[in-house]
């Protein structure tokens, strides 16, 4: 069925057709919502938490073409919300526990620059993870985080610029 | 800066290589069948209605054996349980299982039941012979737990046998499954000299049964001992268990010991929870050095349930050091003493008989050398046994032991190659946990 179509369909209420079209994407969500909780348990937690509340206000959506970009928005939020109950800050510990086969010394390196990025802004830190991490272009982040382009462009370059400087430039130059 | 994009990039790699969970779709399904139907969208009519009310019947009816379950305690298991345990099982806590499959030779094994939280699995099994007593050398101690992606390998177990030796009840406990696992099995097999029978009850994990955790927060809490500094990273408080874990040291820290060959080896570090001012049970501890570094697991029995104040004790930790120090020996009596390490090692005496070296030595009783050479006119010789062990306490309550070592050979000139000790050092430092 054709993305439009369904998204019709689920406007109306129809819960399965929601699912199918959340899963249509379902690498973008759960990424989304992983790079924010860190681990499986609560990345789909935020998920369930998300599919609900887009079900109960979809009937606000006014574009239906914006429904990827508002409901991801919505996913973020659900995120935001259950990290701020569990006072967790958003580091990206949780990813090197999966099964790496780097080199020991680059290890290093990526833990290294993770601790430095948990010291940056949140902001910074946010958008440099959704440009990175996820590989999500300017728009795609102005989308879903509900901000101006200009703004995010301002965050990155902004953010990279600060992580060099406190991470003394010598090592990573 | 280049540089640091290119990091970045990589965990891109990583990332995008995190699998999505099979169970997303039920899960989102599963979420909105919860959440029932958008008061906002009226559009069920009477045929809808019909239809819910039937899916429920069948709902309904397909859970009565479930629900008649419910609230059964395991019996028989009294003795093996803790007071935890033993709570639990009162209050119906746990998913009744009560499957049972019988081997060849007559031996009925019966899962009875389960217990699920976020840190362990614990299986109540009963292993029973029909025809008389068990026979305990053909029991394996050691089932499975297997579910989709891995086999969950036992982690502690206890059992009790019955006065006729026909019985025997076991409690097993497994790591906690991975959140997607459902269905897992119980695999054990029966058998010696390699006729085995192996056979597994399987079984449905029931989620709402389970537990989960009472308190799991980070610790951000750190210690400074001689060797390193010691971190306590995080507690995951279960109905069942408590689990405090930790890193000794960071592959980093490691790396660069080892390069230095100052590398320490830990033998055993000693920790204690008070909760409300009273320790809790220690329930069992693990050590491991890997690509992730030095890091530990103590376990402990559940914390009370009006919780109110947390300490950790570092009561104590001893490891393996290298040493690589050779200190010259006169023959006969000598009251040689050493500073090593900062503990004090004496050399008493230095004898021949029968061509063997003989050297008395004492320390305090911790203290260890764990690999040690006596070099006689140049030649090395290894340990070849530590005998006459005396163990006196002294006044301020340290035990002081002194033994003998033993070399083969004998000669004009003697050293004593130390190359690593092992001691344990007490710290008694008390550490707050808030609790949040």
């Amino acid at each position: 069925m054709e993305t439009a179509l369904m998204i019709k369909k689920a406007r109306q209420g129809d819960r399965e057709i929601l699912v199918q079209l959340i899963m249509k994407q379902k690498e973008d969500y759960y990424k989304l919502a992983y790079v924010y909780m860190k681990n499986p348990d609560d990345a789909m937690d935020a998920l369930e938490e998300m599919i609900v509340i887009v079900y109960d206000n979809i009937h606000r959506l006014r574009k239906e073409e914006a429904f990827y970009s508002w409901s991801k928005t919505i996913l973020v939020n659900c995120c935001k919300k259950m990290l701020r109950k569990k006072k967790k800050l958003v580091s990206m510990e949780g990813v090197r526990e999966q099964v790496d086969t780097s080199p020991f010394a680059h290890k290093e390196a990526q833990i290294v620059l993770e601790q430095y990025l948990s010291h940056l802004n949140p902001k910074q830190k946010e958008a440099i993870i959704l440009r990175y991490y996820l590989d999500l272009d300017y728009q795609g982040i102005a989308d879903i985080l509900k901000i101006p382009v200009g703004t995010v462009k301002s965050r990155i370059s902004i953010g990279l610029r600060n992580l060099k400087k406190s991470m003394g430039g010598a090592q990573f130059e | 800066m280049n540089n640091i994009e290119e990091i970045l990039g990589q965990k891109k790699n990583e990332i995008e290589q995190i699998p999505v969970p099979d169970e997303m779709e039920v899960r989102l399904r599963s979420a909105l069948e919860k959440r029932g139907t958008n008061p906002r969208i009226r559009q069920a009519n009477w045929k809808v209605k019909v239809a819910v009310l039937c899916i429920l019947a069948l709902v309904i009816g397909w859970q009565a054996d479930t629900l008649a379950y419910y609230g059964k305690k395991l019996l028989g298991y009294d003795s093996i349980m803790n007071g935890t345990l033993q709570e639990l099982n009162e209050s119906g806590k746990g998913q009744s299982i009560n499957k049972t499959y019988t081997y060849k030779d007559g031996t009925i094994l019966t899962l009875d039941g389960i217990m699920l939280d976020d840190n362990q699995l614990l299986a109540y099994y009963t292993i029973k012979n029909s025809h008389g007593k068990l026979d305990f050398d053909k029991i394996s101690l050691a089932p499975v737990m297997k579910g989709i992606v891995k086999e969950y390998m036992m982690n502690s177990s206890q059992g009790i046998i019955n006065e006729k030796e026909t019985e025997v009840k076991y409690i097993a406990s497994f790591d906690s499954p991975y959140f997607f696992e459902k269905h897992l099995q119980l695999v054990c097999s029966l058998g010696k000299n390699g006729a085995d029978e192996t056979r597994s009850i399987s079984f449905k994990l029931d989620r709402n049964q389970a537990m989960g955790h009472t308190l799991k927060q980070k610790l951000h809490k750190s210690a400074q001992i001689d060797e390193t500094e010691i971190y306590f990273d995080t507690i995951m408080a279960t109905p069942t268990t408590t689990i405090i874990k930790g890193t000794l040291q960071s592959p980093l820290e490691l790396a660069r010991d080892q390069i230095l060959d100052k590398r320490f080896r830990p033998n055993e570090l000693t920790v204690e929870l008070i909760a409300n001012g009273k320790k809790l049970d220690w329930q069992g501890a693990g050590l491991s050095t890997n690509v992730d570094g030095m890091t530990f697991e103590q376990r402990f029995d559940a914390l009370p349930s009006n919780l109110n104040d947390l300490k950790l004790n570092l009561v104590s930790f001893s490891s393996e050091h290298d040493v690589h120090q050779v200190f010259a020996l006169a023959k006969g009596d000598m009251k040689q003493s050493n500073q090593i390490k900062g503990q004090q090692i004496d050399f008493k005496k230095l004898y021949t008989s029968e061509g063997n070296t003989y050297l008395t030595i004492s320390s305090e009783e911790s203290v260890i050398l764990t690999k040690v050479y006596l070099i006689i006119d140049g030649e090395k010789v290894s340990l070849e046994e530590t005998i006459q062990n005396e163990y006196d306490k002294q006044p301020d309550g340290t035990i002081i032991h002194t033994r003998t070592l033993r070399f083969t050979g004998t000669g004009q000139e003697y050293q004593l190659d130390i190359r690593r000790m092992s001691y344990s050092k007490t710290y008694n430092k008390i550490i707050d946990i808030p609790i949040k």
